[in-house]
């Protein structure tokens, strides 16, 4: 289009166009191509509004790639303990939430990878699938204090309240690891997972019932059960002479120490059961009580009646015989009458004999818990000796450590006693003693003279 | 202090913190060379000294501050304090006792009987928890006395308090949830160790 009011400088015409030359606006004549003006470049205006230099340089936000592993890592764990894909969708959305918080957006890899097994853990929980915190410490090849600290975090941070897991539960899947079928073992020691499920499960629930599992690591305690269920399953000479060292190698897992403590005091429950079986005649110890674990378990309900009964029988007649001698006082100790047996009449009689019971039992009975200006013995007596009294109580509480006492401060020595005629001399110093001493302190007040 | 039972529990308070503070420079190394039962950490930057009677050990710090620990009843923790400002004092300081506090009150106390940890914590889920393979006891807080309360299976507690009196109040509180778990409720138990919650 023609310009009209600049004309040519050359020729003089008003024929004048717009003619850009790629980006450079110019107005040229027509007729002899003269430019008469151009735009500059620098005063080319962008269509837009400015932009600065940081916002036109960074990328897109790209999602964190340890965030993208982690669920991977979420993914193949649940893959490896073959859980349901609802488990896997929910400790993958935790996971996400979790990494996401303050706590654990910083820390290392490592502990990431722990979130990681804590939220398959948690998932598990809240949906019922049975597992232990073992096997997720073994799976993350974690120590079971930095998982333990990373779930208690975790489940802070994402408000969860995930339901216990009992025992029993976890028999099933912890038998599995025991490679003592009869593809892994020779037949006369190898045995039926199911059935090992089977009477550990009913070992553990008699060991409940008789306070050994409460407060205590599940893990030992399922091992205890598992080599007792073994050997009584069958139980051969070859079997009985086994120890746990040896159960433990041939099905190939590792040995946890506590478990011994653990087969001590199932053998010891089992024995006071098994001294109630009406048909067994020779007195059961604790090395033949592994013969008759099948009729003790077969029967347990029984049995636990019959050996609460026998054992306040025993009581009764116990305290009867020094109920004549000591003074009558009203038995404040509340007695743990248990369940098992709801017998009244015995109990009314039980309870007031008690406290003598008790103060006979309780004198050589070191006290642990009282106060240290125990006011009266019958508040002594509960505290310290309820566990002797009850025929299942708390190993802890039955062997009670014996609190150092502290040794009560010479208060009847007061430095005004009166010395004899005997020991005056050894008071008294020598004719010598006093020279030397004599000597020696005016050595010292030189010493400090010079000194100063 | 007596429980709301007929028996009294026996509540005994094991350890009382504080801290107070000078409201002066104090020099460390002067303690360390010139104080008599101190010891003195460079690596920390504290001396530990401690008093015979009461039985207490403070970590004094260079800026005036002091953390007096091992007392057994929070009049024992002032007096120790005061005592061991007085010490300074001694040693040619200009102290002045101020901003004492009790910061945290440790008790133990022992039920006659063993708790069933599981059914406590089933009881009152959200605020007790309980991780056998982790910890052998159960922890209940209390959020509004800000007291915690470690339960163990065999009867005894551990208190932890910001004062004697939040103490004493929380195993008040706590006793009768403990009370209702004594026993290994022989019935409901047989059916929960089959099924799971």
């Amino acid at each position: 289009m023609s310009r009209s009011a600049l004309s040519c400088p050359g020729c003089g015409s008003s024929n004048i166009i717009d003619d850009d030359l790629y980006a450079q606006s110019q107005l040229v004549c027509v007729d002899c191509g003269a430019v008469v003006s151009e735009g500059s470049l620098a005063d080319e205006h962008v269509e837009g509004s400015g932009v600065n230099f940081v916002r036109a340089t960074t990328s897109a936000k790209k999602p964190c790639p340890n965030l993208i592993k982690g669920l991977q890592r979420v993914k193949v764990i649940c893959q490896t303990l073959r859980v349901h894909s609802g488990i896997e969708n929910l400790s993958q959305s935790h996971y996400q939430q979790a990494y996401q918080h303050d706590s654990f957006i910083n820390v290392s890899l490592q502990k990431k990878d722990v979130l990681a097994g804590c939220c398959v853990l948690v998932s598990c929980r809240l949906l019922n699938w049975p597992i232990t915190m073992g096997t997720i410490g073994c799976l993350v090849d974690a120590d079971l204090e930095m998982v333990g600290a990373v779930y208690r975090e975790m489940v802070k941070i994402l408000n969860i309240v995930a339901p216990i897991i009992s025992v029993t539960d976890v028999m099933e899947a912890h038998v599995q690891e025991y490679k003592i079928s009869s593809l892994h073992v020779p037949e006369d020691l190898a045995e039926n997972p199911k059935d090992l499920t089977k009477r550990a499960v009913a070992l553990v629930e008699l060991a409940a019932d008789t306070w050994i599992v409460t407060g205590r690591r599940p893990i030992p305690i399922m091992m205890a059960a598992i080599y007792l269920a073994w050997q009584s399953l069958k139980p051969t000479k070859q079997r009985l002479k086994f120890s746990l060292d040896k159960f433990c190698q041939i099905a190939k897992v590792n040995k946890h120490r506590p478990a011994m403590k653990r087969i001590a005091e199932m053998k010891g429950v089992l024995c006071k059961l098994g001294k109630e079986i009406p048909w067994v005649s020779e007195a059961v110890t604790a090395d033949n009580i592994v013969l008759h674990v099948a009729d003790v378990l077969q029967h347990r309900y029984t049995l636990l009646k019959r050996a609460q009964r026998s054992h306040e029988k025993a009581l009764l007649d116990n305290c009867e015989v020094s109920c004549g001698d000591s003074q009558t006082e009203d038995g404040g100790a509340p007695s743990q009458i248990s369940d098992f047996v709801n017998e009244t009449s015995n109990s009314s009689s039980v309870e007031q004999c008690e406290p003598h019971s008790e103060q006979g039992n309780g004198c050589d009975n070191t006290c642990t818990v009282s106060d240290p200006h125990g006011d009266s013995q019958k508040s002594q007596g509960p505290a310290s000796n309820w566990g002797k009294r009850v025929l299942f109580a708390p190993p802890c509480v039955v062997n009670a450590k014996r609190r150092r006492a502290e040794q009560p401060e010479l208060k009847d020595v007061t430095g005004d006693e009166e010395i004899s005629d005997s020991e005056i001399d050894s008071y008294i110093r020598t004719p010598k003693e006093a020279r030397d001493f004599a000597l020696n302190q005016k050595m010292l007040s030189v010493l400090k003279s010079q000194k100063s | 202090m007596d429980s709301s039972n007929d028996d009294a529990l026996d509540i005994i308070i094991t350890n009382v913190v504080a801290t107070f503070r000078t409201r002066c420079h104090l020099n460390l190394r002067t303690i360390a060379l010139e104080g008599t039962n101190v010891i003195y950490k460079p690596e920390v930057g504290k001396v530990l000294m401690k008093l015979r009677k009461p039985k207490i050990t403070a970590s004094i710090w260079s800026s005036g501050k002091i953390i007096c620990t091992g007392a057994t009843s929070e009049d024992d923790a002032k007096v120790g304090a005061r005592r061991l400002a007085r010490c300074l004092q001694k040693l040619g300081f200009k102290v002045r006792f101020s901003a004492f506090k009790v910061v945290n009150v440790l008790a133990v106390c022992s039920m006659p009987f063993a708790i069933h940890l599981v059914d406590f914590t089933k009881n009152n889920r959200p605020i007790a928890s309980y991780e056998p393979e982790l910890h052998p006891a159960a922890t209940y807080r209390i959020k509004h006395l800000k007291a915690t309360i470690q339960v163990f299976s065999t009867g005894s507690l551990t208190v932890t308090g910001p004062n004697v009196q939040n103490v004493a109040t929380a195993v008040e509180q706590v006793y009768p949830l403990l009370f209702e778990c004594q026993k290994p409720l022989r019935e409901k138990r047989r059916g929960e160790l089959r099924s799971q919650e």
